[in-house]
């Protein structure tokens, strides 16, 4: 079974991230990047099934400037088997990389895809699902465990108030939830041989796809600080100020 | 700590103006006359001066369990003046103090346990004037490691000086413990970052010291007196610390080595290309307790006798293909075995966690704890001739080694078998350490590296200083502090 793997690149998610000045978006200068913690997962998850005899070949694709190569070849480091980048400048939104990745999947014609159920940059939450309804393939959301039966797959999905588990036929496509797993380090030898490793680069014209922008980012500023608090003196001044000034209770 | 090293028996031996009863356990209970009570509270205020059972607990022990914490009262002065006041107070009155910090030190020197008066520096904690100039911050003795650390970063700038008790060590106990930590490769000692220093001396009077500069040969230079000094010549009240340029991208890698001398053939190979920010080891039963008990992964399954901790700085682009190739070199050496690096923030913390999280992970052993150095070159043949020395007499002994190998500084830690009593095990410990304290001799090491002599590592300070330097520190001593009021019975006797 081939399985694709969506990686994307994206700040470090402990790293402060600051607004530009002049609100265009966040400033990315000299800023720490990484893999997607979501796609981390993902990646560990396919490498898993390579391990356990499941999945056959492990794909890493990103698609992104240059710099996201870096990432495939962490992909690649951390077990999967041959990389692709779609190159395109920018951060695309999800509905073009949905597009994209549904020309990848032509090409590769896997048996499952997983991504992350979401990037920690843009938080959008959108381009499995809008995967799924590109290819008409099924998919599993947000899950927490996985396993392959025969051509069936079962997907276990966090859900409000509990675990949902769902059966899809093959293809089929999953994205990840915190749970599923814990990636492991990318071992230094294993790095060194993925230098080694076939990494193909297509244009969007290669895949079909005509990249095009239905959002307008408006203005992207820090949140409101936070004002500073005060120390009460008593109890009848705490529920005097709650009644009075932060009129919480009454 | 030094083990379970027997409690002193002496105490100041000065005449106190107090009444003082010898209690169960070896301890001291002291009750002092009213009159000084009413004296003391007239210095730093009734509510600043501490005289309930849970804060002389508190106030009376650092991180040791030895000594049972008895102080005669604590007082939290809220000024230099007034901590000069309590100064002159107890050269009057025959009062013995101890200078107290964030009382995470190691070595019992913070301890206070003859009735004396702790004078805790908690609430001298301003950060003052900072000059981007000079890249310099005056900090009260009070302020915690972690706030000026943080202070530093606002400014766009870096305190390099780190350890796992950051978030509660305060400024004025680095100083005067001199303390190190896991970036001293990179960065040194906490006595590398003081420009300037406020210190109270023995008999009261305010000594500045070099007021910021970097180049003062004015003669002797007493600021490197006091740091290290352990509260014995002066009570540390305001520091000037040097800051200094934030480290960008710091990148970790965790090596499984086959041997020590692995190691040390890898520490050679990176540091003469690299600049290596740190540079830590521990062992294979380490590494298999930290990840049993604070739920964090191998770095890789297969298992190896040491394991090299490493960070470096990425600035230009170009230290990891330079790491990398150095690692490939170090592999085909069979220096190292394997390896892993981090790829995210998350991913650094974690591997860091592997050799910081050691100390808190065996604690729950009641470990026999040493903190020993040698020049770097023989921490190899150290090692095995404490291990052989352990071995032979106690075969059931469990070791656990870690430690700043890049600084020549290891921590031997031995588990207590279940099948032992603590005081047993104390027992057995007590002759190993003179064992393992006569192989730092012969390897003129140390036998405190970074966690000063306070009271637990006193009888042993011969091992490390000959009987001329320990003469002519009892002689500065008396010079500072001619009445003995400061910090008695800590790091030697007069």
């Amino acid at each position: 079974m081939k399985v694709l793997v969506a990686v994307k690149r994206v700040v470090d998610y402990n790293v402060k991230v600051r607004a530009k000045a002049d609100g265009t978006g966040a400033d990315l200068n000299n800023v720490k990047m990484a893999i997607n913690p979501f796609c981390e997962i993902a990646i560990e998850e396919a490498v898993r099934l390579k391990e356990a005899g499941v999945a056959t070949e492990v794909i890493a694709v990103s698609i992104g400037d240059k710099s996201c190569q870096e990432q495939i070849r962490t992909a690649l480091a951390l077990g999967a088997d041959r990389g692709i980048q779609v190159e395109t400048d920018g951060s695309p939104e999800p509905l073009v990389v949905a597009k994209l990745l549904k020309g990848v999947i032509a090409k590769e014609e896997p048996q499952l895809v997983i991504l992350g159920k979401q990037s920690i940059d843009g938080d959008n939450n959108q381009t499995g699902q809008m995967l799924g309804a590109l290819t008409n393939m099924p998919q599993g959301t947000f899950a927490s465990e996985i396993k392959v039966e025969g051509d069936k797959l079962n997907v276990t999905r966090e859900i409000d108030g509990g675990l949902q588990t769902i059966a899809l036929n093959l293809p089929a496509i999953v994205t990840t939830d915190l749970r599923l797993n814990e990636p492991r380090y990318a071992s230094l030898p294993n790095i060194m041989k993925a230098k080694k490793k076939q990494l193909d680069v297509y244009t969007p014209a290669d895949l079909g796809v005509e990249p095009s922008a239905h959002l307008t980012t408006v203005k992207v500023e820090p949140p409101a600080e936070r004002q500073a608090g005060i120390i009460v003196e008593s109890v009848e001044q705490l529920v005097d100020k709650l009644k009075n000034e932060a009129k919480v209770i009454s | 700590m030094a083990g379970f090293a027997g409690a002193y028996d002496s105490i100041c031996g000065r005449a106190v103006n107090a009444a003082i009863i010898r209690i169960f356990g070896g301890g001291f209970q002291v009750t002092l006359a009213p009159d000084l009570l009413d004296k003391l509270s007239r210095i730093v205020g009734a509510n600043k001066l501490l005289m309930d059972a849970e804060a002389h607990v508190q106030y009376g022990r650092d991180w040791t369990r030895v000594e049972t914490p008895s102080p005669a009262a604590v007082a939290l002065p809220g000024s230099i003046e007034q901590v000069q006041a309590l100064v002159q107070l107890a050269n009057a009155e025959g009062l013995a103090i101890v200078p107290s910090g964030g009382r995470t030190g190691l070595s019992g020197g913070a301890v206070a346990a003859r009735g004396e008066l702790v004078v805790a520096l908690d609430n001298l904690n301003q950060i003052g004037a900072f000059n981007s100039i000079d890249r310099s911050v005056v900090c009260g003795a009070g302020v915690i490691t972690e706030q000026l650390q943080q202070f530093a970063e606002d400014q766009g700038l870096h305190y390099p000086v780190d350890f796992a008790s950051s978030g509660s060590s305060q400024i004025g106990g680095n100083v005067a413990t001199n303390a190190g930590g896991i970036k001293v490769i990179r960065y040194g000692m906490t006595r590398d970052w003081v420009v300037g220093l406020k210190v109270v001396t023995g008999t009261g009077e305010l000594l500045e010291l070099n007021a910021g500069l970097i180049k003062n040969n004015a003669g002797y230079d007493l600021r490197h007196l006091m740091i290290g000094s352990e509260g014995t010549l002066g009570i540390i009240v305001e520091v000037t610390i040097r800051l200094c340029r934030a480290p960008t991208d710091l990148a970790v890698m965790v090596l499984g080595v086959p041997d020590m001398p692995s190691i040390m053939s890898t520490l050679a190979e990176f540091r003469q290309q690299m600049e290596l920010t740190a540079f830590e080891f521990f062992s294979e039963p380490a590494l298999q307790k930290v990840v049993a008990h604070q739920d964090l992964q191998r770095p890789f399954d297969e298992p190896c006798a040491y394991y090299a901790l490493l960070e470096f700085e990425q600035t230009s682009g170009s230290e990891m293909d330079q790491a990398m190739a150095l690692f490939e070199h170090c592999l085909e050496q069979g220096w190292v075995l394997d390896g892993v690096v981090s790829q995210s923030v998350a991913q650094a913390r974690n591997l860091w966690r592997l050799r910081e999280d050691i100390s808190e992970t065996i604690a729950r052993w009641a470990p026999y704890k040493n903190d020993l150095s040698v020049v770097v070159s023989k921490v190899p043949e150290f090692l095995t001739a404490v291990e052989a020395l352990v071995n032979a007499a106690y075969p059931d002994f469990e070791i656990i080694w870690y430690g700043h190998i890049g600084d020549g500084n290891v921590h031997l830690n031995i588990l207590k078998p279940e099948s032992l009593s603590i005081a047993d095990f104390a027992e057995q410990c007590g002759e190993v350490s003179k064992g393992v304290f006569e192989i730092v001799r012969e390897h003129r090491g140390s036998v405190s590296a970074e966690h000063g002599v306070g009271v637990l590592k006193k009888p042993y300070l011969p091992y490390s200083r000959s009987p001329l330097e320990i003469e002519l520190m009892r002689a500065i001593k008396r010079s500072f502090d001619p009445n003995g009021v400061l910090n008695p019975g800590k790091i030697f006797d007069l």
